[in-house]
């Protein structure tokens, strides 16, 4: 059964679009991550979804009841926002129930969700505070308190995280995965930051411009990016991009970059592409090795960049620049003329013209 | 480097004399019997102060006709004061909070509207004003002027509230009405105990501005309501018999007190306010 259903959603202000045409389905339980660069709509179908901003055509359900024209607080649902909107004058006890209290529950049935949320929060010290009184992670639990308090089945969070420091927002990301593993909410999720979206989405919907350009579980977008966009926004280092023309040749396909040919039997087309197709051949440095198998290509050293973990390797293709993700051992003293082998298995091909997956 | 400093101190110490010069002449005079004024310089202190002036221009000086003291003004003024004060700051506070915060379609046109009554000089509204009010039936009557200074006092304390609560983030409401409450109950529990500062301000503004207030007190009161000005003007302004200088700077002073008073209460909200309003927006 799906939780949030979204069909046909369209809104405009003014002549701008900012949203043309969606639609997405989240299940029961999933915890769906709408990623994209700022200005591609992702908050403002967050909005949408929450009731807080009209919307110009479409459909929305939740849990199966159209709530496209219901209040926000009739929707059944419960939001995180990105500056945490903690009721300033309000103590840490008040700012957690206020949602209950304006619903007239029980004094019993309050006291027995805040007991609870602040318990799983790690709150109970800190109910009579202020928030001004709360660091920048505190602020942001309270501001998941207020929702957990609610018991709804859809939550919804605008890129709760970026406010917070490096090491914080790891600690929260931990935290936000722990609640979802424990209490099975359906989620939806926005968020710019690709390493949020990775570890906590079960699906992720990759919006530009209005639109949503791939919705799929974190590993289908990083191995198989249905557009240019998907794999370029999607994955860091970046995945190679090279401009390619496509060679037919009987049943065998091959990419042509200049004076080097890549042989592309290993790739699984979708369709057979036509003779003399301009594309872009995309792979990621992790499918770029200096041995083993996969189709050889000679490169030229260029430079060499340490991440810790891994050094990316920059080697010089024809005319184009290639990166390689290589062990620190291996990169170190490598200069001068290489083989490179390349994983065509695992390599993303577009068109250049559509910038579809081909 | 300590030259300077002391030359700095003589020169603020002389500008402070300077503009107090009236104010002590106006405090010394009330201090003083009518002999003394006629005998002596202005500047002299007086022989033997006492308050005799001040019950006199509270209690029984003449406005006009009637010798009752200053004191009904001061009662006048009072009842005025209250509820315009009261009406005037809320319904701007409401107005701005439902300006800024809702932004309902045309609130931009409406600010621009209101931005220009802000400075539209009264003299221009008066005659209409009294047409209007005298037609149903308010002219020359309590609910008249108190319905005049809440109009007035309205695009100001509109503006005040807007940008006060224009500076406040979107989520705090979107937040709120994700929790199901509705416009007056996050006026009331979220947005106006989030604004104690700019209440005080509007209030000072209002309380000053009300109290100083001649012109219109004098034009849409009547004579039964007369505020505190209106009736020290009678006093001061008799043409009968000798000027009693000393009650009439009696009277002035009694007159200027609550404003004064008001500044010296709440000076520090006020600065704070100010800032506040400053820094938020």
């Amino acid at each position: 059964m799906s939780a949030v259903q979204v069909r046909g959603l369209r809104k405009s202000y003014g002549p701008l679009d900012v949203l043309r045409n969606i639609d997405l389905e989240v299940r029961e339980g999933e915890f769906t991550v709408l990623l994209g660069p700022s200005g591609c709509g992702k908050s403002t179908l967050l909005s949408a979804i929450a009731g807080l901003d009209p919307v110009n055509a479409g459909r929305i359900e939740i849990g199966g009841v159209d709530v496209t024209d219901l209040d926000p607080s009739a929707r059944g649902i419960a939001m995180v926002f990105q500056s945490y909107a903690l009721y300033p004058t309000m103590t840490v006890r008040n700012n957690m129930t206020f949602g209950l209290r304006v619903k007239r529950l029980p004094k019993a049935e309050i006291d027995k969700r805040l007991t609870w949320a602040a318990d799983m929060l790690q709150l109970t010290a800190l109910l009579d505070r202020k928030p001004a009184q709360l660091s920048g992670g505190q602020r942001q639990r309270v501001a998941i308190g207020r929702a957990l308090v609610q018991q709804s089945r859809v939550f919804l969070f605008d890129e709760p995280l970026s406010n917070l420091d490096a090491k914080l927002r790891a600690e929260m990301r931990v935290e936000i995965k722990r609640l979802h593993r424990e209490l099975a909410p359906t989620v939806v999720y926005v968020t710019h930051d690709q390493i949020e979206a990775m570890t906590l989405a079960t699906r992720i919907a990759v919006m530009r411009g209005g639109q949503i350009e791939q919705y799929a579980t974190p590993d289908e977008l990083y191995e198989r990016p249905q557009t240019l966009f998907v794999a370029g926004f999607v994955g860091s280092p970046a995945m190679n991009f090279l401009p390619v023309v496509l060679r037919r040749n009987g049943g065998a396909v091959a990419a042509e970059l200049g004076p080097v040919t890549i042989p592309l039997d290993a790739y699984a087309f979708a369709t057979p592409p036509a003779d003399g197709t301009q594309a872009i051949f995309g792979i990621r440095p992790e499918h770029a090795a200096l041995s083993g198998a996969g189709v050889q290509v000679a490169t030229e050293t260029l430079f060499m960049e340490p991440m810790g973990a891994d050094t990316l390797g920059w080697f010089q293709l024809g005319t184009e620049k290639l990166s390689a993700r290589l062990a620190p051992q291996t990169a170190r003293g490598i200069s001068g003329p290489q083989r490179l082998a390349l994983d065509i298995a695992n390599a993303s091909i577009f068109a250049r013209d559509t910038e579809q997956r081909l | 480097m300590k030259a300077a400093r002391i030359g700095l101190y003589a020169f603020l110490l002389g500008a402070a004399l300077f503009f107090s010069i009236p104010l002590l002449i106006v405090v010394m005079t009330s201090l003083k019997p009518m002999t003394e004024i006629r005998t002596g310089s202005i500047f002299a202190l007086p022989l033997a102060p006492n308050f005799d002036a001040w019950v006199k221009a509270w209690m029984s000086a003449c406005t006009g006709l009637a010798c009752e003291g200053i004191r009904v003004g001061f009662w006048n003024s009072f009842r005025i004061l209250v509820p315009s004060v009261a009406l005037s700051v809320m319904a701007g506070a409401l107005n701005g909070y439902a300006l800024a915060q809702w932004k309902p379609p045309g609130a931009n046109a409406l600010l621009t509207a209101l931005m220009l009554g802000a400075f539209i000089p009264y003299q221009v509204i008066l005659y209409p004003m009294v047409k209007i009010l005298s037609n149903i039936g308010l002219y020359n009557s309590l609910p008249g002027i108190i319905a005049v200074h809440i109009i007035f006092g309205l695009p100001v304390m509109t503006l005040i509230f807007r940008n006060f609560y224009a500076g406040l983030p979107d989520e705090l409401l979107k937040a709120a009405r994700v929790d199901g409450a509705g416009f007056w109950r996050i006026f009331f529990e979220i947005m106006l105990p989030l604004s104690i500062n700019i209440l005080i301000v509007a209030v000072i503004l209002q309380v000053t501005g009300i109290w100083n207030d001649y012109l219109l007190g004098l034009i849409f009161a009547g004579r039964d309501n007369a505020p505190m000005t209106v009736q020290l003007n009678l006093i001061v302004n008799t043409s009968m018999g000798e000027q009693e200088h000393n009650v009439n700077m009696a009277a002035t002073l009694l007159t200027a007190l609550p404003p004064l008073l008001v500044y010296f209460a709440s000076g520090r909200y006020f600065v704070r306010g100010i800032t506040a309003g400053a820094v938020k927006g």
